[in-house]
């Protein structure tokens, strides 16, 4: 497993956490994707079915059909289309299929679960009018309500996505006046909202769009024996966040060696943050989603909130471990916030003297809230000083995982045995987001760990020189 | 395939002197508050401290003890589990005892060796894996010292893997404590890992091993996990049941006037975990011969590491070596007019899983360790691996007799290729 990383992802998380430093602290953390051509009220996709290669973390790869942002690459998934609430929006899909001979041709089309659609250009389809090879459809709506949704092939879907023809949809809410009601959060001014109610104020949002692959049906396809494939013996071997297997998932957005999965998901924080999940089934299986370190709190499905008529709060909401994700389906969430509180050990590794930390004073100036927590620092208060309970035992008698710190403590990087790799040099505290139904873990019959699985990962809001840490 | 014993019985001795050779760098080291110290210093957890109130208290498998310090005062919880493989037998085994190879599965697991003296945890812990793995039992309010010794795989000496405990649905978890090995670490063959957690929130968790999760989990590293509420000292709101509750999910009386106030109260009270095994997997794996991630299907779905009927059988059931490594059964009994507590999770590493009752309602009150502000009655539970629910059973007006819960997935209501049997048990009202 450490060989795998070594080779394919080291030198990109170290270069993630070096852009944490870079980035000014004004940055607001949006989902990667695509806001189209904006002229008042109206925005413009333009999107092209292309033929790419999906890269898988096992060393092999599979054909891919992806919708394509204008000219450039093939996407998997498709692009992530941001949209403004209230806007009307149109998508031209032009059809750029490669023809491979022995294969029929073949039409392609979007159709958007949630919207009010209307189709125009190219042919007639089943569910939904088709681009022919070398043609255009269009299609428009009004983004009417925010949220999370979803797209994807209305043409032959259950090869058409499997194929990669699936892309997610954000609608940020307006702001005032359609948004009336919505103060800026109390507790932290900068916090976004995913829905136009105070129950969805997040600090940093970030997308897991779920999917699947069965190579052997993206091998007939590029091999033009497309009449042998059967989707009823379909039997997917890989899987996927966001178009990527672990450990590619902690790889950089846009990384120039994956250059038709150009997203990453690898959520980074810091403590008492609110982590928005807008969490889509992309694929054709459910998945159990799994969040160490903290519960998730289930606050929107297919792009509404969950409150009962009238409830001035999202009652429904349910916050757990473990989330199914459908196919097909959205789910928003609020992960945490982790704050660290009642472990009964100082997880900062404090021991109680240093200056500034817990103690209020005007110099520095520091206050403690009213939960517990130093106002700076974000530190539980009452754990302050408390040594850790237990020994940990000797280097030589573990093995330690790449995302290890070094030492139990956050932001407390230390030196692990020799040849030992590490790609947590701010000594965060990593967690593993991944399905858990754990034979998903694997890439291709690989234990890498591959997978459906990512770690997001808590930075102090210092470092050890007490410089402030910056997430982008 | 039956194995030399003798040859194991070398293995293991090989193993234990390797690791007991009294070097400091490897070593069994249990970490427990209530534990007297041995002459070296070390707690001894043949010796519990009478000063602290240290006793093993035989309804939970744990030992307990408080005591104040500097930091204040200390609720301490300790348990020792050894981590390594072993045999099981599934429900489809020969009764008659004329073929010992049928239905025998080779495992990974857990098993209990708590109060076991440290230099004789390896000989224990050795080839005694219990399938479900013990079921961890815990109070709101209290540290818990968790001691794990990796015994090593004695059927695999090929493997080096390091195991851990992930608890999982704690909340605010530190990296170091849960067990996920990539953002912490694992320990070693003949070496001790103890955990601590501080339980503040109550409710239904799991927990299993975490190394190498797809092989591991697959292999039966897997157990219940609770942590009953603080409410379950509260005389006041027992009294809400008719005849008073004996325990609650959740301190569901919190908030002054909650009308969720006793929705989780229970006068008996049991866990299910729902999991399965792939006797193609499991077999590879104790034949050294490539492992098929991608083709996992189990065969074999169980609840509390047993198939039907084996799932209402109180007894021990006793491996291939006669060692007993299945020790939780999934019986369920009430007397007419109580509330059963049923804590379901699901540990399935392959699918999910739809179980219904006959004859009686279930009430979700309780969902990812948390309680439900909307609780619902309903037929039917589904859950994917790593979720769990708390249901609340009423048997007011049930008449005695037998009940089934057991899953819709009908094709897997077999053990393997005997029908009807996996993923059942009864509910048994007197």
């Amino acid at each position: 497993m450490d060989n795998l990383l070594l080779k394919k992802g080291r030198l990109a998380i170290v270069l993630m956490i070096v852009l944490v430093a870079l980035f000014p602290a004004s940055a607001k953390a949006v989902v990667d994707g695509i806001y189209g051509e904006t002229l008042g009220i109206s925005t413009t996709f333009n999107l092209t079915v292309k033929g790419g290669t999906i890269s898988m973390s096992d060393g092999t790869v599979s054909y891919l059909w992806g919708y394509a942002d204008g000219n450039g690459p093939a996407q998997y998934p498709g692009p992530t289309l941001i949209i403004n609430q209230g806007n009307n929006v149109t998508v031209n899909l032009t059809n750029q299929i490669p023809t491979i001979s022995g294969n029929p041709q073949t039409s392609v089309s979007i159709v958007f679960p949630g919207h009010g659609v209307t189709a125009t250009g190219g042919v007639p389809g089943l569910l939904t009018r088709e681009a022919s090879p070398g043609q255009t459809v269009t299609y428009t709506f009004t983004a009417s309500q925010p949220g999370t949704y979803t797209y994807f092939s209305g043409t032959q879907p259950e090869l058409q996505v499997e194929m990669g023809l699936f892309g997610a949809i954000v609608v940020v809410p307006a702001t005032a006046p359609d948004c009336p009601a919505l103060a800026p959060d109390p507790v932290a001014p900068s916090r976004g909202y995913a829905y136009c109610h105070p129950d969805a104020y997040f600090d940093r949002e970030y997308l897991f769009l779920l999917s699947e692959v069965d190579p052997v049906v993206h091998r007939l396809v590029e091999q033009g024996k497309m009449s042998h494939v059967d989707m009823t013996s379909r039997h997917p071997t890989a899987w996927f966040i966001n178009g990527r297997n672990m450990p590619d998932t902690m790889a950089m957005a846009n990384a120039s060696w994956l250059p038709n999965q150009p997203y990453d998901s690898m959520p980074m924080m810091h403590p008492g943050e609110m982590v928005l999940m807008r969490i889509v089934g992309g694929g054709g299986n459910l998945h159990p989603l799994h969040t160490h370190g903290q519960n998730h709190l289930v606050i929107a499905r297919d792009a509404r909130l969950l409150r009962s008529a009238g409830s001035a709060t999202v009652d429904l909401a349910v916050s757990d471990y473990t989330t199914t994700s459908v196919p097909g389906q959205t789910v928003d969430a609020i992960w945490g916030p982790w704050t660290g509180e009642k472990l009964g050990w100082d997880v900062y590794g404090h021991t109680g003297t240093e200056p500034g930390i817990c103690v209020p004073g005007p110099v520095p100036p520091t206050t403690i809230d009213a939960n517990g927590f130093d106002i700076n620092t974000f530190e539980y208060c009452p754990d302050h000083g408390k040594p850790i309970p237990v020994k940990i035992p000797a280097q030589s008698l573990m093995q330690f995982g790449a995302m290890y710190g070094g030492t139990p403590y956050l932001g407390v990087q230390g030196d692990l045995p020799p040849a030992h790799v590490q790609q947590n040099p701010m000594g965060g505290f990593s967690y593993m987001w991944h399905s858990h139904n754990e034979r998903e873990l694997t890439s291709n019959n690989i234990f890498i760990p591959g997978g459906m699985a990512t770690m997001a990962l808590v930075l102090p809001y210092y470092d050890m020189d007490g410089n402030p840490i910056q997430i982008p | 395939m039956r194995r030399d014993l003798w040859y194991l019985t070398l293995l293991a001795l090989g193993l234990f002197f390797l690791f007991s050779g009294g070097t400091s760098e490897a070593a069994v080291y249990t970490q427990c508050p209530c534990y007297l110290l041995d002459a070296n210093g070390n707690p001894d957890p043949s010796q519990l401290d009478p000063a602290k109130g240290a006793v093993y208290n035989p309804a939970t498998g744990n030992v307990e003890c408080s005591y104040t310090d500097a930091l204040g005062p200390h609720e301490v919880v300790c348990k020792s589990l050894s981590a390594g493989d072993g045999h099981v037998y599934m429900a489809d085994r020969d009764r008659t005892g004329a073929d010992p190879t049928i239905g025998d599965t080779y495992v990974f697991g857990f098993s209990d060796v708590t109060g076991v003296a440290n230099d004789e945890v390896m000989m224990v812990g050795m080839l005694a894996t219990n399938i479900s793995a013990p079921t961890i039992h815990l109070k709101e309010g209290q540290e818990f010292y968790l001691s794990l010794t990796n015994v090593g795989m004695i059927e695999r000496p090929d493997l080096f893997d390091p195991h851990t405990v992930h608890y999982h649905g704690f909340a605010n978890a530190a990296p170091i404590f849960d067990g996920e090995p990539m953002a912490s670490g694992g320990i070693n063959m003949g070496s001790t890992f103890t955990y601590y957690y501080n339980n503040v929130e109550p409710g239904t968790y799991m927990y299993h091993c975490h190394v190498e999760a797809s092989e591991h989990m697959q292999m039966g590293m897997l157990g219940n996990l609770y942590v009953r509420p603080a409410q379950d000292d509260d005389d006041a709101a027992k009294a809400l049941g008719n005849p008073a509750y004996t325990g609650f999910a959740y301190n569901d009386c919190a908030i002054p006037g909650d009308p969720l106030c006793g929705t989780t109260g229970y006068h008996v009270a049991y866990s299910l975990q729902e999991t399965g095994m792939d006797p193609k997997f499991h077999h590879a794996d104790g034949s050294y011969n490539p492992l098929d991630f991608a083709s996992m299907d189990d065969k074999y779905l169980l609840f509390n590491g047993r198939g039907y009927p084996d799932t209402v059988d109180l007894n021990p059931i006793a491996n291939i070596y006669g060692h007993n490594s299945q020790n939780t059964n999934a019986l369920i009994t009430a007397t007419q007019g109580q509330k059963i507590l049923l804590r379901i999770s699901s540990l399935s590493t392959t699918d999910f899983f739809t179980v219904t009752l006959l004859g009686m309602k279930m009430r979700v009150v309780g969902q990812g360790a948390r309680l439900l502000s909307d609780p619902y009655t309903t037929s039917s539970i589904t859950l994917g691996g790593g979720e769990g629910v708390d249901v609340i059973i009423d048997t007011t007006g049930v008449a005695s007799g037998t009940y089934f819960l057991y899953t819709t997935n009908l094709n897997h209501l077999a053990n393997n290729g005997e029908d009807f049997g996996g993923m059942m048990t009864e509910i048994v009202i007197n």
